[in-house]
C-alpha cells in the first residue's frame, strides 16, 4: 500500500516535468464580485497549489493547458481550464448552505454542522478596514452580542470587550484570547505611569498582533462552546487563526497605506468674541484679555498614518511557510502623541516521514511597539491633564507671548497650566516587546486520531520613561519636577497535549472528540526608579539623569508576583447522527494556585444538541427554506481572573517595615457562570437570505469579590465569593442577504442586533460604590453603584430639576443633592446593533461599516468638573451654558447630578471603503487601489467628544463603565491604501 | 494490534506532566504563620506606626471630623470648587448620614491602627516594642471610642471569619486604661526633642485624656466627673509637669508656631507626642494638607483654597494674643505668608498684592457661607496656618504631627481641679500657659471661659469635638447651622460594617 503512493507520487512529480510551466496569475472572486481570501487554488492532477491573498489574488506556476482547481470553506469547488490563458478571474459560487464549513473551536476545529453552541466566525475578508492597532477591532459590530468599546480615541487604547453582557463584579471581564491554540494572559507588559497629573491610560494587550497575518476570528458564545477553556470561559473566547504558507512557488504580497487624521468630534466652547459677550452679560469686569485664542487647536494636528506589510508564502507539500512583517506608523491627532509599531511574523507547517503521519507546526511572533504618550490621564485633579486644560483656556488669553514663547506666567491664576507647556514640558515614551514561540508536533496514529503537543513560550518587556519639567506649574511639583523609569517582565509558559478524533465512524454517525492535558503558567515581575527635583533650565530628558535627583525623593520598587499554574484536564465529544441530530459533551477540570486549599479544582461541564430540521423528510426540499437548524446548550464555565495570593495570610514588604495587606480565604472557590442558550440557524431562498435567532441566560454564580471585612482588620478587603447573582438574559439576530446577485452588480446586506439584560440578585444588603468622579470640587464622589435588583453599575445620582431662575442655582429632586440619591438608569446598552453592506459593480466596490449602542446613559464628567459656569471670568465654558434663556450663578456648586447624565445612544459609521481593482500592470499583480473612511461621522446626542468612550473610574478595582473624563478624542481618519504581488 | 500499543503509548503521554501540585509559592511576600519568621516585631512596629498617618493627619479623616463639626472649622463650597458631594457641608451642618464615606473611612482606618499594633504583639516584641504597641493601640481605640462609642476588638489576628467582639463606654474606656497602664514603664522616658514616638509621658497625656472624659463616654448628653477620674487626671498631669522635661514656648509668635514648624522636632520645648514626619526618610503623613487647605491658588505656596474658620471664633481672639499669628521668619519674609489666621489683604514675596483668579483682591473676608454664592467666593472666610509651611521638602513635609502638647496638660489638669471643685488650683495653670502666649489671667475662670481658652490654645489641632462635647457646648448653634438633637454626640456606624458586623448596633438616631 505504502510502496504503490510513493509510486504514484513520484509519477506525479515527474509528470510536472513534462509541461511547460507557465506563470498564472488570477483573481478568485465570490457571487459579488468581491476577492475571496484563502482560496486554495491547485493544478488539477498534480500537488501544486497556492493560496489567495486577501484582495481574492494568486499567483501560480501550471502548465498552459492545465485546470485549475479552486477550493474553499463555503463556497463550491470551481475548476477552470487555462486553455492557454495567463491570466484569469475565477467566480466562486457559495455552497447550498455553509454546513460544510470548518469552524475553529478550542482544541481543535468542527463543521459548522456538526455544531451546538454558539459560535460566531469573521474572516478576513469582513474584517474592518481603517487604521486598526488590535485584532477586537477588526470585528467590531460584526458579532451579535459583542460590544466593544473603545476606550478612548488615543492610539492603540484599551478596549472593554463584553461578550453577551458583563457577569462579574471583581474579577476580569474581558473574553479570553487564544492565537492559534495558544492562551494569551490578557494584560501586556507595558508599565502604568502616574506623574504630577494622573493616571495614564492603559493600552490594548493585543496591540502586538499585525491585523493583516490574522486569517479569521472566531468568537465563542455559550458554554457549550466554552467550557472545553473551563475556568477561562466565563466571558468568552475569541480564537484567533493566523494566516498560513501554501505549496507552491513563493508569492509575495504587498500591501502599502497612507493617512491623515483629524479630530471627530470637538466640544463647542466659547470662543474670544463669544467669551466677552458672556463676561459682559455677567457683568464681569475681569477676565477679558483682549486676544483670540483656541487652545484645543494648538494641541491638536492634522496627523499623518502610515502602514506598510508584506508576506511571503510558499512551499512545498511536506514544507510550508509564510513570513511577513508590518511597519504601522500612527501620529495621534493630540500633539507629540505617537505609535509606531514593528511586526515579524513565521509560521511553518512541516510533514515527516514517508507516510506524512508525523509533522510540525511553527509559529514565531516578534512585535516592538514604541509609543510616545500625551500628558492625558483618566484620573486629573483640579489642575487637568493637557485635554480638560485646553477645553479650559480662556480664549482671549493667548498661549503665546509676543515672541513666540509659550506664556507660562499668564493671567489665568497660579494653578491653571497652560496646555502647551504641558505638551513642551512632558516625555513620556513607552516600549513594548512581544515575542511569542510555538512548536507543536502532532502525529497520526490512525486514521482520523491524532495526537498533537503544544509547547508556547510568551514574553513580554516593557520599558517606560517619564518626565515633567520642572518648569510646569504643577502643584507640587513646580520648580521641582519629576522623573521615573520602569521595565515590567511577563512570561506565559503553556503546555498542552491533546488527542483528536475526527472520523464518520458509520454510515450514519460521524464522531469528532478531543482530550488533552494543560499545564499553564505566568508570571510578572516589575522593576521602577522615581526621583524628583531637577534643574528647571536645562532642556535634557530627566530620565537620563535621574542620579542628579535629590536622594531624599528618591523611591525605588521591585516586584515578583507568585507562581501562578492552571492545571487542567479536558474532553469534548462530538456526534452528529445521520446530519440530523448533533450532541456536544465537554467537560473540563480546572487547578489553579489561585484559591483555597479547599478549593483548588473547578469542574465544568457542559452538553449541547442541536437538530437540523431542514434535513427531516417534512422539510427537505422546501423550495424556501434551505436550511433551519435548531441548536439548545447548557452548561457552566469560571472565572479565574483575579489577583494572586488571595487564599492566604500574606506578609509584605515596605520601605524598612511589613504589613499584611489583607486576610486570606482559604476557601476561597472559582466564580461560575451557567449559560443556556437556544438558537435557531436558518436560512431561506437557497441562502440568499441566511440567519440566527439566539436566546441566552448567563447567571453567575459566587461571585469572587474583595469583600468589606469587619474591622479591626488589615487595610485590604478579603476577597470572598459573594452569595448574590449577576444575570444576563438577552436576545440575539443576526442576518445576511444578498439583495442583488448579477453579473456586473452585487449588493449584500448584514444586521445584528443583541437586547441584553442584566441585573444583580441576592446581594442582601450589601452595595458598593464605584464610578468615581474627578476633577476640581469632585473630591471623593462615586456615580454608580453595585446593588441588589439593578443592573450593574447602576448611576446612584441626585435628580437635577433645572436651574431656578431667581438664583442661578441649581435644584434638586429632595432638596440637598449630597442626601438625596436615587438609582436613575443604567450605563449599559439595552440594544447593541451592528450593520454592514458592500455593494460591487464590475471593478469597483464599496463597504461601509456601522455600528451603534442604544438605551444607556453616559456620565459627562467632563462636563461636570472641567467646563462648569464657575469657570467663567478665568476659564473657559461651552456654547451650551450661554444663552439658555436663565443665567446661571457662577456660584452654582458642581455637585454631581443626572444635569450629567447623558442618554448614550449613537450610530457611528465607523468605516467605509470605496476599492477599484485596477489588474495586473505589468509585473504588478493584481493592483487593488481602495480609500477608506474611518469614523465618518457618529449620530448621537452625547455632548462628548465620542459616545464609544469608557474612561476607566474604578473604585477600588470594582470596575466603572460609560463615563467620559476628558478622553484623548477620537480620530476622523482617511486613509489611501495599495495592494498588490509580485 | 500496532494501532492499538500507539493509542495506549500516546495516551499515557498526554498525562506524563500532569503532577504539578499547585501550591502558591511566593517571591515577594511571605506567607503569614503565627509564629513564623514572617512577622518582625520591628518592621511590624513601623507599621504600626504608619497606619496612624492616614487616619490622623489627613485632612477627611479624624481631623475633619474632628474640627469641622465643631465651631472652629467649615468647609465652604465655593461654586464649581468644594462641592465634593456635599461631604464638607454636611459635617458642619450636623446631617452627615452612615453613608458618609469620610467617617467610614476614618473608621476602618483608626481600626486597622488596632489591627497593626496588635498584629506587633503576636511577634514576640521586646516589651518596650509591645508597649510602643499598646500605646499606639490606646491612642486609635481611644479615638473609635470618642467618636463612636462602639469599639470593635479583634482577639483572632488570623481568620477574618472570626468575629471582633464590641467594647462599649466605660467598658471600653477602662479596657484601654488597664491595657496601657500596664505597660506605662516599659515605655522610654523622653522629652520634646524625642517626642516622635511613644513615650511615657504621652502615655499619661492619652491616661489624662481618658480619665477625664470617662464619664462623657458614660453618658454624652449629661456628662458627670467623678472625683477619682479627676484626681487620677490632676496626678498624671503632676508627673508629666514635675518630669521638669517640658516648658511652655516663649510668648512671641515664632514661639508659639515653632511648635508647629518643619524643625519643631529640634524647637519645640511643649511636643509631648508626635506623628513622625520627615522628607529625607520619606516616612510622614498629610501635614502639608493643613496649610494646602487655606493657601488660595495665587498664594505662594500655592494650595487649595478651602477650608475657613468662623468669625465668631476668631473674635474670641484679643490682639495681643500671639496664637492670633504674625510674622514667622523663614515664611513671610520668603512667601508673603504670615503664619495663624488669615483675614484681609494677601501678599506674596516682596509684598506684591495678590488677586483671585476672578480679578478681586485677595482679600479673606470675615465672613463664610456653606455655600457661596457670589463673585467673591474665592475669597471668603478666615484662613488658618497653624503649621508653619515646609518650603523646602516636598510631600511628607519635614513637620512632625502635633498630638499632645504640655499647654494641653497644664489645661487639663486645670480643667479637673475645677470639675472637683479646686478652682484656686486650677489658676496657676492657666495663667501661666496664657503668659506664655502674651496674655494676663483669665477672669472670670469658669467652665465657659476654659473652654474658650481652650479653642484659643489648640484649635485646629483635632480636639475640639471632644472639648465641647466634654463642655456641653457642642450641640450649640454655630452662625452657619442651628442648635442640634443628641444624635450628632455620635458619629453614626459606617452601613458596610454594619453589613458585614452583626456584633456591631446601629447607633441612636441613624
Amino acid at each position: 500500500m505504502l510502496r504503490l503512493a510513493t509510486l504514484l507520487a513520484t509519477l506525479f512529480l515527474f509528470s510536472l516535468h513534462l509541461f511547460a510551466q507557465n506563470r498564472i496569475t488570477g483573481t478568485v472572486t465570490d457571487a459579488t464580485g468581491k476577492g475571496i481570501p484563502g482560496v486554495t487554488v491547485t493544478v488539477k492532477g498534480t500537488n501544486t497549489a497556492t493560496q489567495t491573498n486577501e484582495t481574492g489574488s494568486f499567483t501560480i506556476n501550471a502548465p498552459s493547458n492545465a485546470t485549475l482547481v479552486m477550493s474553499a470553506v463555503g463556497y463550491s469547488v470551481t475548476e477552470i481550464a487555462l486553455g492557454g490563458q495567463t491570466s484569469v478571474t475565477v467566480r466562486m459560487n457559495t455552497q447550498e448552505s455553509a454546513l460544510n464549513e470548518v469552524v475553529v473551536t478550542g482544541y481543535g476545529t468542527q463543521r459548522r454542522r456538526d455544531l451546538t453552541g454558539s459560535v460566531a466566525s469573521v474572516s478576513a475578508r469582513n474584517f474592518n478596514k481603517g487604521v486598526v492597532t488590535a485584532p477586537d477591532q477588526l470585528i467590531q459590530g460584526k458579532v451579535a452580542g459583542v460590544q466593544i468599546v473603545n476606550s478612548s480615541g488615543q492610539p492603540g487604547a484599551a478596549a472593554a470587550v463584553r461578550i453577551r453582557g458583563v457577569a462579574s463584579i471583581r474579577a476580569g471581564t474581558q473574553p479570553l484570547y487564544v492565537l492559534d491554540g495558544v492562551q494569551l494572559p490578557g494584560v501586556d507588559a507595558r508599565p502604568g505611569s502616574n506623574l504630577g497629573i494622573g493616571t495614564s491610560p492603559s493600552t490594548n494587550p493585543l496591540n502586538f498582533l499585525n491585523p493583516n497575518d490574522i486569517a479569521s476570528i472566531e468568537v465563542l458564545k455559550d458554554a457549550s462552546a466554552t467550557a472545553i477553556y473551563g475556568s477561562r470561559g466565563a466571558n468568552g473566547v475569541v480564537i484567533i487563526t493566523t494566516r498560513r504558507g501554501q505549496t507552491g512557488q513563493p508569492t509575495l504580497e504587498l500591501s502599502t497605506s497612507a493617512g491623515i487624521s483629524t479630530v471627530m468630534k470637538r466640544l463647542e466652547v466659547l470662543d474670544g468674541d463669544e467669551y466677552r459677550a458672556a463676561l459682559k452679560q455677567y457683568n464681569l469686569t475681569s477676565g477679558d484679555f483682549g486676544g483670540n485664542e483656541d487652545a484645543f487647536d494648538a494641541i491638536t494636528r492634522t496627523a499623518y498614518t502610515q502602514n506598510h506589510n508584506f508576506g511571503i508564502g510558499g512551499g512545498s507539500e511536506g514544507a510550508r511557510y509564510r513570513f511577513s512583517g508590518g511597519y504601522q506608523d500612527i501620529q495621534g491627532v493630540v500633539r507629540s502623541s505617537q505609535m509606531r509599531k514593528f511586526t515579524g511574523n513565521f509560521s511553518g507547517n512541516f510533514t515527516f516521514l514517508e507516510s506524512k503521519r508525523l509533522g510540525l507546526d511553527i509559529n514565531l511572533l516578534g512585535t516592538g511597539i514604541q509609543e510616545n504618550i500625551a500628558p492625558i490621564s483618566e484620573d486629573a485633579g483640579f489642575q487637568g491633564s493637557v485635554i480638560g486644560q485646553a477645553l479650559q483656556w480662556n480664549p482671549t488669553h493667548p498661549l503665546r507671548r509676543p515672541n513666540d514663547s509659550i506664556w507660562r506666567n499668564h493671567g489665568l491664576g497660579a494653578t491653571t497650566v497652560n496646555p502647551l507647556a504641558l505638551l513642551e514640558d512632558w516625555n513620556d515614551r513607552a516600549i513594548t516587546s512581544t515575542l511569542i514561540g510555538s512548536i507543536s508536533p502532532y502525529f497520526n496514529i490512525v486514521n482520523g486520531l491524532q495526537f498533537r503537543t503544544l509547547i508556547s513560550l510568551n514574553k513580554g518587556f516593557g520599558n517606560r520613561r517619564t518626565m515633567l519639567s520642572a518648569r510646569t506649574n504643577i502643584q507640587g511639583l513646580e520648580g521641582i519636577g519629576a522623573a521615573g523609569i520602569s521595565n515590567n517582565e511577563l512570561t506565559t509558559v503553556q503546555f498542552t497535549n491533546t488527542l483528536n478524533f475526527n472520523r464518520q465512524v458509520t454510515s450514519a454517525v460521524y464522531l469528532n472528540a478531543v482530550a488533552g492535558y494543560e499545564y499553564y503558567s505566568t508570571n510578572a515581575r516589575n522593576f521602577g526608579v522615581f526621583g524628583r527635583r531637577f534643574p528647571s533650565d536645562i532642556s535634557l530628558n530627566y530620565t537620563n539623569l535621574i542620579q542628579y535627583s535629590e536622594q531624599s525623593s528618591r523611591g525605588i520598587g521591585s516586584y515578583e508576583s507568585p507562581v501562578t499554574e492552571l492545571q487542567s484536564y479536558f474532553i469534548r465529544a462530538n456526534a452528529n447522527f445521520k446530519d440530523r441530530f448533533a450532541v456536544t459533551a465537554t467537560f473540563r477540570a480546572d487547578g489553579s494556585t489561585r484559591f483555597g486549599e479547599n478549593n483548588k479544582y473547578g469542574y465544568f461541564p457542559s452538553v449541547g444538541f442541536a437538530w437540523t430540521l431542514s434535513n427531516e423528510d417534512f422539510l427537505q426540499g422546501n423550495a424556501t427554506l434551505s436550511n433551519l437548524k435548531l441548536r439548545l446548550g447548557y452548561g457552566a464555565v469560571g472565572n479565574q481572573d483575579f489577583t494572586s495570593g488571595a487564599s492566604l495570610n500574606r506578609i509584605v514588604f515596605d520601605q524598612q517595615s511589613r504589613s499584611q495587606p489583607q486576610f486570606g480565604n482559604p476557601d476561597l472557590k472559582w466564580e461560575t457562570s451557567i449559560t443556556s442558550n437556544i438558537g435557531l440557524d436558518f436560512g431561506l431562498f437557497r441562502d440568499r437570505l441566511t440567519g440566527t435567532v439566539e436566546y441566552f441566560i448567563r447567571r453567575t454564580e459566587d461571585a469572587l469579590y474583595d469583600q468589606e471585612i469587619a474591622r479591626p482588620g488589615p487595610p485590604g478587603r478579603t476577597w470572598i465569593n459573594l452569595p448574590g447573582n449577576i444575570e444576563n438574559k438577552g436576545l440575539e439576530v443576526s442576518l445576511n442577504g444578498a439583495l442583488a446577485r448579477g453579473a456586473n452588480f452585487n449588493w449584500n446586506v448584514g444586521i445584528n442586533g443583541a437586547f441584553i439584560k442584566n441585573r444583580i440578585t441576592g446581594l442582601g444588603q450589601q452595595f458598593f460604590e464605584t464610578g468615581a468622579l474627578r476633577g476640581q470640587g469632585i473630591s471623593g464622589a462615586t456615580s454608580q453603584r453595585i446593588i441588589n435588583n439593578q443592573p450593574l453599575n447602576v448611576y446612584y445620582l441626585a435628580r437635577f430639576t433645572g436651574i431656578d431662575r431667581t438664583t442661578g442655582q441649581s435644584n434638586y429632586e429632595g432638596g440637598d443633592p449630597a442626601n438625596n440619591k436615587f438609582y436613575v438608569g443604567s450605563p449599559n446598552p439595552k440594544a447593541i446593533v451592528g450593520f454592514s453592506t458592500d455593494a460591487t459593480y464590475k471593478k469597483l466596490s464599496l463597504t461601509v461599516n456601522m455600528n451603534g449602542a442604544f438605551g444607556h446613559y453616559l456620565y459627562n464628567n467632563t462636563a461636570n468638573t472641567v467646563l462648569p459656569i464657575g469657570n467663567l471670568g478665568t476659564r473657559n465654558i461651552p456654547k451650551s451654558l450661554i444663552g439658555t434663556g436663565v443665567l446661571e450663578n457662577t456660584a452654582n456648586p458642581v455637585a454631581p447630578s443626572t444635569r450629567y447624565l447623558e442618554k448614550g445612544d449613537y450610530l457611528k459609521l465607523a468605516n467605509a471603503t470605496l476599492s477599484y481593482r485596477v489588474g495586473n500592470i505589468g509585473a504588478f499583480r493584481n493592483v487593488l487601489i481602495s480609500l477608506t473612511g474611518q469614523n465618518l461621522f457618529v449620530i448621537t446626542g452625547f455632548s462628548g467628544f465620542d459616545p464609544e468612550v469608557n474612561t476607566n473610574a474604578a473604585v477600588g478595582g470594582i470596575g466603572s463603565f460609560g463615563l467620559e473624563y476628558t478622553p484623548y478624542p477620537t480620530a476622523r481618519t482617511i486613509l489611501l491604501g495599495l495592494n498588490f504581488s509580485l | 494490534m500496532k494501532h492499538v500499543k500507539r493509542i495506549f503509548f500516546l495516551s499515557t503521554a498526554l498525562f506524563l506532566f500532569s503532577c504539578t501540585k499547585l501550591d502558591e509559592r511566593f517571591r515577594s511576600e511571605l506567607e503569614s504563620v503565627p509564629g513564623g519568621t514572617a512577622l518582625n516585631p520591628a518592621d511590624l512596629l513601623l507599621n504600626a506606626y504608619n497606619t496612624m498617618y492616614s487616619p490622623y493627619t489627613d485632612q477627611s479623616r479624624f481631623w475633619a471630623a474632628q474640627q469641622h463639626t465643631s465651631d472652629e472649622t467649615v468647609g465652604p463650597t465655593r461654586g464649581p470648587d468644594w462641592d465634593d458631594n456635599g461631604v464638607w457641608r454636611v459635617l458642619h451642618a450636623h446631617t452627615w448620614n452612615a453613608d458618609h464615606g469620610f467617617l467610614r473611612d476614618t473608621y476602618n482606618e483608626l481600626l486597622g491602627i488596632q489591627f497593626a499594633a496588635s498584629q506587633v504583639l503576636t511577634a514576640n516584641p521586646s516589651a518596650r516594642q509591645a508597649a510602643e504597641a499598646r500605646f499606639i493601640r490606646a491612642l486609635s481605640m481611644f479615638s473609635v471610642l470618642d467618636g463612636w462609642d462602639q469599639v470593635p476588638y479583634r482577639e483572632n489576628l488570623t481568620d477574618f471569619r472570626v468575629l471582633p467582639k464590641t467594647l462599649k463606654g466605660t467598658e471600653a474606656a477602662d479596657f484601654i486604661i488597664n491595657d496601657l497602664k500596664a505597660v506605662v514603664n516599659d515605655l522610654p522616658d523622653t522629652g520634646p526633642t524625642a517626642a516622635a514616638g511613644a513615650n511615657r509621658n504621652a502615655a499619661k497625656a492619652l491616661l489624662m485624656k481618658l480619665h477625664l472624659n470617662r464619664g462623657v463616654f458614660a453618658n454624652r448628653a449629661n456628662p458627670t466627673f467623678a472625683a477619682a477620674d479627676m484626681q487620677e487626671v490632676i496626678r498624671l498631669g503632676n508627673e508629666i509637669i514635675a518630669s521638669n522635661k517640658y516648658s511652655l514656648s516663649p510668648a512671641t509668635v515664632p514661639g508659639y508656631f515653632g511648635n508647629f514648624a518643619p524643625n519643631n522636632d529640634a524647637i519645640s520645648t511643649e511636643n509631648i507626642y508626635t506623628l513622625y514626619s520627615s522628607n529625607a526618610d520619606r516616612r510622614g503623613g498629610n501635614v502639608r494638607s493643613r496649610w494646602y487647605l487655606g493657601l488660595h491658588y495665587n498664594q505662594t505656596p500655592s494650595g487649595w483654597n478651602g477650608f475657613t474658620t468662623l468669625s465668631d471664633f476668631y473674635d474670641k481672639f484679643s490682639a495681643a494674643d500671639v496664637r492670633r499669628g504674625g510674622s514667622y521668619p523663614g515664611v513671610t519674609d520668603r512667601t508673603g505668608l504670615r503664619v495663624g489666621f488669615a483675614v484681609g489683604q494677601q501678599f506674596g514675596p516682596n509684598g506684591a498684592v495678590l488677586k483671585d483668579r476672578k480679578g478681586n483682591n485677595l482679600a479673606f473676608t470675615r465672613e463664610v457661607k456653606l455655600k457661596e454664592d457670589g463673585n467673591d467666593l474665592e475669597i471668603t472666610g478666615i484662613r488658618v496656618f497653624k503649621y508653619p509651611p515646609d518650603l523646602d521638602g516636598e510631600d511628607p513635609s519635614d513637620n512632625d504631627y502635633v498630638i499632645f502638647r504640655y499647654a494641653d496638660v497644664m489645661l487639663m489638669v486645670a480643667e479637673a481641679y475645677m470639675r472637683n471643685n479646686q478652682a484656686a488650683l486650677a489658676t496657676p495653670l492657666v495663667t501661666a500657659v496664657r503668659a506664655a502666649r502674651g496674655l494676663g489671667p483669665l477672669t472670670p475662670l469658669d467652665l465657659n471661659t476654659l473652654i474658650d481658652e481652650r479653642g484659643r490654645e489648640l484649635y485646629w489641632e483635632g480636639w475640639r469635638r471632644q472639648d465641647l462635647i466634654r463642655f456641653g457646648k457642642f450641640l450649640q448653634p454655630t452662625q452657619l447651622r442651628g442648635q442640634s438633637d443628641a444624635t450628632r454626640l455620635l458619629f453614626p456606624i459606617p452601613n458596610q460594617q454594619l453589613a458585614v458586623n452583626p456584633n456591631l448596633t446601629q447607633n441612636p438616631g441613624y
